[in-house]
């Protein structure tokens, strides 16, 4: 999941500065990049720009790993399993009505 | 380059009849049950969503040619099936989500007020509040977010093969994927969780 991709920089995008202003600007940016910084998929260069500004925007900080931990709950929920009986109770059900149409 | 390595006559992938749909039941209906448990939220729709997908299977069986792999097909017709069940049922109107309405705007919107400091996410997720809270998030989401989130971080798969599942290209896959967990997350963080079963303290920070 989530392998690690090489990628070669292409073009920078807008520089992040420390402009803590949360409904424009800068922080902006790092918004609209954060799940491809979280899977890795970013450009080294634009990770490196990225963790500078979180050094400098606290809120930034809280922010990313707030959506992380909503990452990884999603990771680990786990779901029911079905039961030897359902599983035979579907499978006829599927042949009856396969054998109806 | 052979321009013979292209022209193996074709061999197919899956066996027929009633064999072949066994075997295929046996290997698959626990994924498929799962996945379908995790988009509709609960069991009885899961059911017949697992019940629908396998009835389309096992008739087009014959035209599975192979090109993806089997559990692939398989969480196609599921999820196609799944849209038109919900349709039906529902009559959902789908809404596009726009990543202006994920800007916090207040200071306790940027940390989730959850009790997870110290935990594993196993640990965090034996409190029943916060599985409520997350699964609650989930089906809240609009379809095609929904099936980006829980084909990529629920059941691991890649961006490229939600993409073939879900007939989108991989940057629209991310796209939908990055603002369901946006979604999720602004969830949680609104909903704010109290400590029935864990008996630690703390949000992210605190």
């Amino acid at each position: 999941m989530n392998k690690k991709k090489t990628v070669t920089p292409k073009k920078r995008s807008r520089s992040l500065s420390h402009h803590h202003t949360h409904s424009e600007g800068r922080c902006l940016d790092l918004l609209r990049q954060l799940s491809a910084y979280i899977d890795d998929e970013l450009p080294s260069d634009i990770c490196g720009e990225i963790r500078r500004h979180l050094g400098a925007c606290p809120n930034c900080e809280v922010f990313i790993a707030s959506l992380q931990q909503t990452v990884t709950l999603c990771r680990h929920r786990s779901a029911p399993e079905l039961t030897s009986v359902d599983r035979m109770k579907m499978r006829r059900a599927i042949l009856t009505a396969a054998n109806a149409r | 380059m052979r321009a013979s390595a292209s022209k193996k006559p074709p061999q197919h992938p899956v066996r027929q009849g009633l064999e072949g749909f066994d075997s295929l039941y046996r290997d698959h209906v626990d994924l498929i049950y799962r996945y379908a448990h995790r988009l509709c939220g609960e069991t009885e729709s899961a059911k017949d969503l697992v019940q629908e997908t396998f009835l389309n299977a096992y008739q087009g069986l014959k035209d599975f040619r192979g090109e993806a792999k089997v559990s692939t097909w398989l969480y196609t017709i599921a999820s196609r099936a799944c849209i038109r069940m919900r349709r039906k049922r529902k009559g959902e109107p789908e809404h596009e989500l726009s990543l202006e309405e994920f800007v916090p705007t207040s200071e306790g919107e940027f940390r989730l007020q959850i009790p997870m400091s110290g935990l594993s996410p196993e640990e965090a997720l034996q409190n029943k509040e916060l599985r409520e809270a997350l699964d609650q998030a989930i089906d809240k989401l609009p379809k095609k977010y929904r099936m980006a989130l829980v084909l990529r971080d629920m059941e691991g798969l890649s961006a490229k093969e939600v993409g073939t599942i879900m007939g989108v290209n991989e940057r629209a896959v991310k796209s939908r994927l990055h603002r369901a967990r946006l979604f999720v997350r602004r969830e949680l963080s609104a909903r704010g969780i109290t400590e029935h079963d864990n008996q630690r303290s703390g949000g992210l920070r605190s």
